[in-house]
């Protein structure tokens, strides 16, 4: 056991290719039994994060300790205590999934019966019982990613690294590997994932780190994220949208100026400010209906993690750069 | 769930290089390699020495038999067989990933490419085998003895060692298993056939003996017809002079292949 109480601790990590500094001063912390993810699009630094993180890559600057053991001077050790899956599924196609989740046991230790028995219970508990005397290379997308991730936990890992665990996975696929981090966060291991889709950044982790051009630009929970791009705001639709302007008159001081010079004559609403939640909701409403406005819709809306990531890079989510990855720069 | 409750003990260097080892011997055994194996050997013997034994043998041969003659060059194409097939694996378990998933687990960075080589000589072992079982039916026989018979071998597996490094490393590098393993047909087919193994040096055409005299395939065919011998006394002495080619033709590739094969492991795998 480490003796630290931290599962990962980065502190001022940076990288570079070539020219392209794919990582600039990367700081965060994952505690044991946290969920951490880092969210940002391709080319952001998320998988050379990971794979400094898991000894596939020095770090040039900075230093990083997963487990207690730094990844530089005590790699032997990290490789020890954690648990890695990359983007690409990564078995040995001409074995069985029984084989592979054998081999992995014995790579790590297990005498031969233990790895069969261990490679038994993990078909079970993955629903994979059916396959297991199939060679690799003829499962689906799905099984192979949980082949691939139960042979990560042949022996129980402190730390956890999923690089986009979900990436191209059907929908039943995808919910199991969300069962399956729950359950890393039960067994209090620190786990660190990487992932573009923003809603399972908010519904797997307890703390989200938006990553972009290699550095940190946010980091908190959804909630201090989406809180950080303005908070609740509360959305009100005229009927007639000729009414907008005058619509804006009778909120007066509840308005504030710059929601007001944000409307255009092609405004069909007017967009609140609610940091008192449903209190400033209730207020407008009672001057609205003072000044008899008929309206279409009222409501308090959160912003999106997708507004959040708009605010803070500039970019969609989905909009893919070509940034050279670690992999890539080798080609 | 019952996913989490080992504890990690302790992995042995020895039981990690085996497990990898068998993992790549296992599949051989089912998916065809070794069947393959067999057969390309038996097959070479027949395609060379049924067209050819008629019209290769004479007195200029000054040897008892061709298939006294030819067996050293069948034995010699098991071998790059198998260094082809050894790439052929390299390659796939590059583009596969696998390398860096064990990079990430604690094992030593040399036991993966230990259990491949290990690998890459069980599959020089069976090519061996089965061309010198398929030249013992067309006459072949060793005529001087068990321990020159064990150097003959040796010999053998050591050119396949060189071989299957550099077959690891390229096919590593190139990490496109069908294009690698086709690039690898093309110095095996040149060589073989401009070589001494078909047929004497003097009955190639003058101009190009220089090159058939001192490639490497021939080097070692004399090294492995001397080792052989012979009942009529035609084959080379097994002297320094002999040996020593072959040897430091073996010994440069893999002079060769070494730091390229440390660059092309540090970032690949």
């Amino acid at each position: 056991m480490s003796e630290s109480g931290n599962g990962v601790e980065v502190e001022g990590i940076g990288k570079s290719f070539g020219s392209v500094d794919a990582l600039r001063d990367i700081s965060f912390e994952v505690g044991r039994g946290e969920v951490v993810a880092l969210l940002g699009p391709n080319g952001a630094g998320k998988t050379t994060t990971v794979e400094i993180l898991s000894t596939l890559t020095r770090p040039d600057r900075g230093r990083a300790r997963v487990a207690g053991h730094d990844v530089v001077d005590d790699a032997a050790m990290v490789r020890r205590s954690i648990m890695l899956t990359g983007q690409h599924v990564a078995l040995d196609e001409m074995l069985t999934g029984y084989e592979n989740l054998v081999m992995f046991g014995r790579l790590q230790g297990l005498k031969k019966p233990e790895a069969k028995t261990r490679a038994r219970d993990l078909l079970r508990e993955f629903d994979l019982e059916h396959a297991a005397e199939r060679r690799v290379g003829t499962y689906s997308g799905g099984m192979r990613r949980r082949v691939d991730i139960a042979c990560g936990l042949v022996v129980r890992p402190e730390v956890v690294f999923l690089d986009e665990p979900t990436t191209g996975l059907d929908p039943r696929s995808r919910q199991a590997i969300w069962e399956l981090v729950a359950t890393f966060k039960d067994a209090g291991i620190a786990t660190l994932l990487t992932t573009q889709y923003l809603e399972e950044a908010d519904a797997l982790s307890d703390r989200i780190i938006v990553i972009d051009h290699g550095t940190i630009v946010a980091q908190g929970t959804a909630d201090d994220l989406k809180e950080r791009t303005g908070g609740t705001f509360c959305e009100i639709v005229p009927r007639d949208p000729a009414d907008v302007q005058a619509l804006a008159e009778a909120l007066g001081p509840l308005l504030p100026e710059f929601s007001r010079a944000a409307l255009t004559p092609d405004s069909d609403r007017v967009s609140l400010p609610a940091p008192e939640g449903p209190r400033t909701l209730t207020a407008a409403l009672a001057r609205l209906s003072a000044a008899d406005i008929e309206l279409a819709d009222i409501a308090l809306r959160r912003p999106s993690l997708d507004d959040v990531f708009l605010a803070l890079t500039g970019n969609a989510v989905g909009a893919n750069r070509a940034e050279p990855a670690a992999g890539e720069v080798f080609s | 769930m019952t996913a989490l409750t080992l504890t990690r003990p302790i992995p042995s260097g020895t039981q990690q290089w085996w497990v990898l080892t068998a993992r790549l011997i296992a599949p051989t055994l089912r998916n065809g390699e070794v069947a393959v194996g067999v057969a390309v050997s038996v097959a070479a013997t027949a395609s060379l020495y049924i067209p050819l034994n008629r019209l290769m043998d004479g007195p200029d041969l000054q040897m008892s038999s061709y298939a006294q003659y030819l067996v050293p060059l069948i034995v010699l194409q098991a071998i790059a067989f198998a260094s082809i097939s050894t790439a052929f694996r390299a390659a796939t378990d590059s583009v596969q990933g696998i390398n860096r998933r064990f990079q990430s687990l604690p094992i030593a960075s040399l036991t993966p490419l230990a259990a491949r080589i290990t690998a890459a000589l069980y599959r020089c072992v069976i090519g061996l085998v089965v061309a010198l079982a398929a030249g013992y039916v067309i006459g072949f026989r060793f005529h001087r003895g068990l321990w020159y018979a064990a150097v003959f071998c040796l010999l053998t597996l050591l050119i396949g060692l060189a071989l299957a490094l550099l077959g690891d490393t390229l096919g590593t590098k190139s990490r496109d298993p069908a294009a690698t393993a086709q690039w690898l047909l093309l110095p095996q087919l040149i060589f073989g056939f401009l070589s001494v193994g078909i047929q004497p040096l003097h009955r190639f055409p003058e101009w190009i003996r220089p090159v058939v005299d001192n490639q490497p395939i021939s080097r070692l065919v004399y090294a492995l017809q001397a080792l052989a011998g012979d009942s009529a006394g035609g084959v080379p002495p097994v002297t320094w002079s002999v040996i020593g080619p072959a040897l430091a033709w073996t010994v440069g590739i893999m002079a060769v292949t070494l730091p390229w094969a440390v660059v092309v492991y540090r970032r690949r795998t």
